[in-house]
Parts: C-alpha cells; structure tokens; sequence
C-alpha cells in the first residue's frame, strides 16, 4: 500500500489523496505524458562541462555530505528528519556560490510551504491536485524548452499505456469539487513567476513514512505536471490548447542518500482525448550521492576495521543537480 | 571542579633518613640516634657561614612530598583538583578533553539568551565578565573602503562597476583608516563611495525588498496560527535574507565560498563564575563553584575554516564590567541537572570551525507590542543586548574550547564573532570579542582581560508593506548586514 501523496487542506470537500499503484506509469496515463529515460542532452552537457563546476567541488561535497550525516547534531548520528534537510540546504548553498560566476543565479527565490492548486480533464474524469508539496525554486525567466518541434511532433504517434481492466484512476480519492481551482501559489506581479525547479525531501524517520522511489518519481511528476499546468493557465487561459511555448519544470527527489531527477515539459493541455500530442518527461533514477556514512567506527576483535566517514562519493550525482540547478540561465 | 574519584594513587611512604636537608619542619617523629648525633654536625655547619652550599643532588632521591590523595583534608582536595586539571590539559583529543571538562554534573543555572528579564543585559555581562560598548567598532565598511572613483563606477553596468570597485577597494583599503570611515560619517569620500556603492546596493535592496514581498505579499499564505506569527513571514524572510545575500555576496568575499550555512543549529555551553555555598541536601555548606549553561537555537548561523580578525589588542580595556550584588537565581534563573554540553554547531571534525554570523529571531513572546502595553519600554533593547552578549559569548567560547583553550588555559589570541538580532523588521547588530575564558573563582582573579561586545540599538529596516511595495527602505541597516558579512581576515 502506497502512502498518500499530498497533504490534506483544510476544507475537506477540497482534499486531494493520490495513490498510485503503478507509479510513473500511471501518472504517465493521468498527465498524458512520453517517458523518455536519463536526463537531456542539455542538461547533461551542462553536468559535464569542467566550466559550470565549483572549486574543489568534489571536496566540497564530501564536506557537505559528513556535515549532514556526521557532525551536525550532538547525539551520534542524526536521524533522516535532521539530515535530510541539512543535507539539501548544504546542497543548495554549494549551488548558490556558483552566482560567483553566473551573477543571474541570483535571480531565483526559494518558496517554503506553498500551495499548488491545478485542475484538468482527463478522459470524462475531472482531475484536481492541491496542497503543500515541497520546496519550488523559481525564477525571473522561464527555462528554455528542451525538446524541438519534430520530437513534440513525433508523441503524436505513442500511445499511452492503459491498465484494462483497471482504471487508472482507481486508487484517487473522489472528492465533490465546488470550485475548478488553478492556482500557482503566488498572486499576480511575483516578479520571480516562473517555477524552475521543485525539490522533494522524504525525511521521514520510518521507512512506511517514506515514498518508495517508484512512487516518489510518481509524485515528483504529478506536481511539475501540476505547476506546469497552473503556469500554463494563467499564461494562456484556460482553454484547452497546444502550447506554442511549451513550459518546462524540473524536479529533485532525495531521501538523503537516493536522488531522483526529473524534466518535464508541457506541451499541450489538451487533455481530455488519449491521442494528439503528449507532454514529455525525462527522468533519472535512483542516483546514490554516497554509498553509505559510518557514523561510529566499526571495530572487530578491538581492531578499527571501518573509521567514521563517507564512502563510496559519487560526485555525478551532485554534477547533476547542479546542472538541474544551473539550466536555464548558463 | 571536583576530581575523578575513580583514580586512586599509590599512597608513597616516606621514609624518614637522618639527612638535615630532608627533615621537614612538621615532622614531630621521635627523633632517631642518628639524628642526634648530627645535630651537633648541622650546628656546626651553621656556625661556618664560608662553607660552600651544598651541591644539589642530580635527581631527587626521594619522592617529592604532597599531600593525600583520599584524605578527607583541605589539602588532599586542593591536589585531587590539581590532579584533574593536568588530566585535561593532557587529554589527547578534543573530545576527551570536552568530555572530562563537563564530566561532573551538578545543579546549575540555566541561561536563555532571549529572556523577559528585567535588565537581563547587566546580569548577563557580569556572568561572562563581559565589557559592553554602545556602537560597533571602527573598521572599513564596504561602501567607503571602496576607493572614489565616482564617474568610472557610476555610468557603467552592474559587473564591471563591482570589479572596478572590487580592484580599487583592495589598492585603498590599505590607505583609508578604520577611524576615518565610520559608516555614518559624511566625509568627501562618501558621494564618491556611494556612487559606486549605489550599483551594489541597489541589487542587495532589490534581493531584499523581493525576499520580503515574497513571504509577506505574494505568496498565498493561510493565516498565521495562534502566537506564531513569526514563523509565518519572518522566518522564511531571514533564512531567504541570510542565504541570498551570503551567495550575492561570495565574489567579494571568498571566506562565505568556503563557509557552511547552518539552519535552525544547536550552540552550547558550559561554565562556572564565582563560588556560592550550597544551600540544602547532603552537600549542605560546601564552597561551590556557580555553574550555567546556555543552550542555544539561533535561526540560522555561517560559520567558515579561518578566524575573523581581531577588533582590538588582547589586553584592551574598555570599560567596567557591572557588578550585581545578588545571587543568579534573582535574575529570575534557575537550576537543573543535566549533560554538560559544549557545541558550535558540529562536532570537532568539522573543518568550518570558527564562527562568523550568526542570526536570532526574537520570538512571539517577546515582541515590542508586549513591552509597550506593559509599560517597560526601555527593556525593548535590553531583550536585543541580552540575547547578543548572551549568545555570542556561548559560540566564541565554544569555539575557544574547540581549539583546546579553556579556563585553566585561556585564550592566546582572541575570538570573533557577529550576530543580528532582529524581530523581522527590526536589526539590531552585534560583535563580540572573547579575550578570556577564565571565569572561576580562582583564575578571574588572576586576569585582567575583559570580553568586549559592541552593539547598536535596533533600527527597523521599512516601514511598512504595502500593495506589492515596501516603503521606507532603510540603506543604513541594509550597509550594516552586507558590513556584517564581508568581514573577512586581512589576508583574503
């Protein structure tokens, strides 16, 4: 049994639950989407040029990591609450010193505790998702799309995985819906209006309270559709349309140690038939940042065997949400 | 601080042998045979003053002579404490020596840097030995340390006017004078600095008036919950604050590249000042050491691999430290039991082990809306300047004792912090200098050094927010923080 997706507001006739069984797959169906595996080409040119990295990055990174698994807390290993956050916020501030050479990184404002509203029709059945998702990162200018026209053209041709005889709206909570909300979260005149980059942190201490990472890349679909979607609406009405411009979020899931990346492009809201052109998603899974962190030494037969420290450092993992971080603006 | 009880000494017998030199004056043991005859000896060796001194032995035959180590005597406890400072100062790591420092645990005094208390600031300079100076010290600011070249700087685009600064900042740092350029003084350097400045600021007050219409304006925010409005919109607007412009702020000031940032971290401290007699239980009447601890939670803190630079000499005095007649617990304070904790924020392995920013959110409680209703206008300060001294002295003393100083060994060279104080419109700023870690009874004598803290009162930063604008930007604060972070060693 999958956990619930968002949380719940406070009128509850406009509560939202999202389970998703099938998880990427069936948000695929839900937001009309082709999948397209590993990052773009883009964004990866940017992770591996020497250029868009920092100063003795990768001890930097070692650095942060052990701040967040080591040292930060007085006890002697901090729990998943504490240094799953610690762990992003060291990442972020890695990423912010970069607007030492890119002055407009520092156009990009972090938004804590925001709510998402997004509605749309999906085959007959209204779809809504709502709530406080995670931690938006936005911008003064949007990210330029990713996919060109022919390959837009080319989802024409995929045909979306269906489930028969399972519908794949099973498992979301039907709610009575007064109002068909859209909302970015933001009121008009935000000067830093488009979303870049949504970041995930499943810090819960018990694994039950944890997203798989399945169903984590689910959610983190579900909600770049969602804020796409909002940004779409505001900026071209309501109607159901291809978009000349299509809009692109991205998005981060960590639990501390997995990292999930995601790019998702919104093509079209046109959503109500299965075939026309789809939305495009890229995603990166289950990338280990470090193999593990021995908090306490391990010592067998009173002899050291394993000192305290970080193993097993990947630092492409981190060159990767750095160029997550840098897309758009270098 | 009392002695280990675990570690017993081999009790040394001392053997009496008739050598004059060796008898002490307290020995009332029957005088052996040999010591008789030779008393006429030692007479006469007293009587020949022209006798060449008696060559000292090359190692002592005997062991030397103290007191107990279990004895229930004023002497056996004074060499049980002695034992146990030279335990710590031949402590191996850091750790143990933290850990053998705070191993004792009594009843002691638990101080909240942000306390209702009544003149709280007075108490808590006495209880740190601390010197408060109204105003902050005289150095370079960044506005007027930049070099006047006012037409250059002024027609060009924001990068170049920071590089052309940043190149003339560093050929005329070396020129100006801390004293000459104070931040308010209107001296000819200042509409020549401001032009350059101006490019600089108006980014930074744009970051900020952006950070601020953003939590408080245009995100869609429920209502605050009861008595949590500052988690509502000041909290995320100081970390946004803090973050942003430590990042904006990394090209001109490389020590924040290296800095760590930490939200919402731990800082503790432990110390004994002064002596009190114990009151009730079955330590009723001993002469105890008055303990305290501060255990801090400031909203976020930066903290870097290399020290700040010292504001003034080691030795400085600057002022009296007050003197309170009174025991803590009148403050109000009060005592609890519990571990000894000495923290910056992470542990001794971390690299960033000195501190540089550190900033507080005055909390729900103490807001000046309180104060005034309660007619205790004039405490309103005093909540800032307790909270500065009080939590400044914990994280520069933490940080001494992480490079192995502590009250036995004090301070060689001394520690620099700085910290905002802010209610989210209000700044007040602070920086503190600890000269001296030797508090106790014993060794405060012995010293003469003060801890030095400078601070300003608080001044709002705008005055009110209104339809998507801020109104009422105050420049002088917004100098003060960028101030604040630039400060860097003088080798960078």
């Amino acid at each position: 049994v999958t956990p619930p997706l968002s949380q719940p507001e406070e009128n509850s006739h406009l509560r939202v639950f999202l389970l998703l069984f099938r998880g990427v797959r069936q948000a695929q169906w839900l937001t009309k989407t082709k999948l397209v595996q590993g990052l773009p080409a883009a964004v990866l040119s940017i992770a591996e040029n020497p250029a868009h990295q920092l100063q003795e990055q990768e001890e930097a990174v070692h650095r942060a990591i052990a701040h967040a698994r080591l040292w930060e807390t007085t006890e002697v290993a901090p729990r998943r609450e504490k240094y799953c956050p610690v762990l992003f916020e060291d990442l972020i501030h890695l990423c912010r010193s970069m607007s030492m050479k890119y002055p407009s990184l520092a156009r990009r404002m972090l938004a804590r505790n925001y709510r998402i509203a997004a509605t749309w029709e999906r085959e007959s059945t209204l779809l809504q998702i709502r709530g406080l998702n995670g931690i938006l990162m936005n911008s003064m200018t949007p990210i330029p799309p990713i996919a060109s026209k022919e390959e837009i053209l080319a989802t024409k041709d995929h045909v979306l995985e269906t489930f028969y005889p399972i519908s794949p709206t099973i498992d979301l909570q039907e709610v009575i819906v007064y109002q068909e909300l859209n909302d970015t979260g933001f009121k008009d005149g935000y000067p830093y209006s488009h979303p870049h980059t949504l970041y995930f942190l499943e810090s819960a201490n018990n694994r039950p309270n944890r997203f798989r990472p399945e169903q984590l890349r689910a959610k983190m679909l579900m909600f770049a559709f969602g804020n796409a979607l909002a940004k779409a609406r505001v900026l071209y009405g309501n109607d159901p349309q291809v978009l000349e411009q299509p809009i692109v979020v991205q998005s981060v899931g960590t639990d501390g140690q997995l990292f999930q990346f995601l790019v998702f492009q919104l093509n079209t809201t046109d959503l109500v038939s299965n075939d026309g052109i789809k939305n495009l998603v890229w995603i990166d899974s289950d990338q280990k940042l470090y193999e593990s962190a021995q908090c306490v030494p391990e010592v067998k037969k009173r002899v050291v065997t394993k000192p305290t420290g970080i193993y097993g450092l990947q630092p492409e993992t981190f060159k990767k949400f750095l160029a997550l971080y840098l897309h758009g603006t270098v | 601080m009392s002695l280990s009880r675990g570690v017993r000494r081999p009790i040394k017998l001392l053997i009496w042998a008739p050598c004059p030199s060796a008898v002490p004056q307290l020995c009332k043991m029957a005088a052996c045979r040999g010591r008789r005859l030779l008393w006429h000896g030692r007479c006469w060796f007293s009587q020949d003053p022209a006798a060449p001194p008696p060559t000292p032995a090359p190692a002592p035959l005997y062991p030397p002579i103290v007191a107990s180590h279990t004895a229930k005597s004023k002497v056996a406890k004074r060499r049980r404490l002695e034992l146990f400072y030279q335990q710590v100062h031949e402590a191996a790591t850091i750790e143990e020596k933290l850990r053998l420092y705070g191993k004792l645990q009594r009843p002691k005094y638990m101080v909240y840097p942000q306390t209702f208390a009544l003149n709280a600031d007075r108490w808590y300079q006495s209880f740190t030995k601390t010197v408060f100076v109204p105003g902050l010290p005289p150095r370079a600011p960044p506005a007027a340390a930049k070099a006047p070249e006012p037409g250059a700087g002024a027609a060009e685009a924001l990068e170049q006017g920071t590089a052309t600064a940043g190149a003339a900042a560093s050929g005329a740092a070396e020129a100006l004078q801390p004293g000459a350029a104070a931040p308010g003084a209107a001296t000819a350097t200042k509409p020549a600095a401001e032009a350059a400045a101006e490019l600089d600021l108006g980014a930074l007050r744009d970051l900020a008036c952006d950070a601020l219409l953003q939590e408080s304006f245009y995100q869609n925010k429920k209502r605050p919950f009861l008595y949590r409005d500052q988690d509502h919109t000041p909290a995320p607007f100081l970390t946004q604050l803090a973050s942003s412009f430590a990042a904006f702020l990394c090209k001109r000031n490389p020590l924040l590249a290296a800095s760590s940032l930490d939200l919402n971290p731990e800082i503790n401290y432990y110390w004994h000042h002064g002596e009190e007699v114990v009151v009730h239980g079955h330590r009723k009447g001993r002469v105890d050491p008055v303990r305290f601890q501060i255990d801090d939670k400031p909203h976020l803190q930066i903290r870097v691999p290399k020290q700040l630079p010292e504001v003034v000499p080691l030795e400085s005095d600057l002022g009296d430290v007050p003197v309170v007649n009174h025991k803590p617990s009148k403050l109000p304070l009060f005592k609890k039991q519990y571990e000894n904790k000495v923290f910056i924020g992470s542990k001794v392995a971390d690299p960033c082990c000195y501190g540089h920013t550190q900033f507080h959110l005055i909390p729900d409680k103490l807001n000046r809306q309180r104060f005034k209703v309660a007619n205790l206008e004039d405490q309103i300060e005093v909540v800032y300047r307790a909270n500065g001294i009080a939590s400044l002295f914990a994280w520069t003393a933490a940080q001494a004792m992480y490079q192995g100083f502590w009250n036995e060994a004090d301070v060689t060279r001394p520690f620099v912090s700085q910290a905002v104080v802010t209610d989210g419109k209000y700044f007040a700023f602070f920086c503190y200098q600890l000269n001296t870690l030797a508090l106790t009874a014993e060794t405060i004598q012995k010293s003469s050094r003060k801890n030095i803290c400078w601070g300003t009162d608080s001044k709002p930063l705008y005055d009110v927010v209104e339809d998507g604008s801020v109104k009422g930007f105050n420049d002088e604060v917004l100098l003060q923080l960028v101030g604040f972070l630039l400060n860097r060693p003088k080798e960078l």
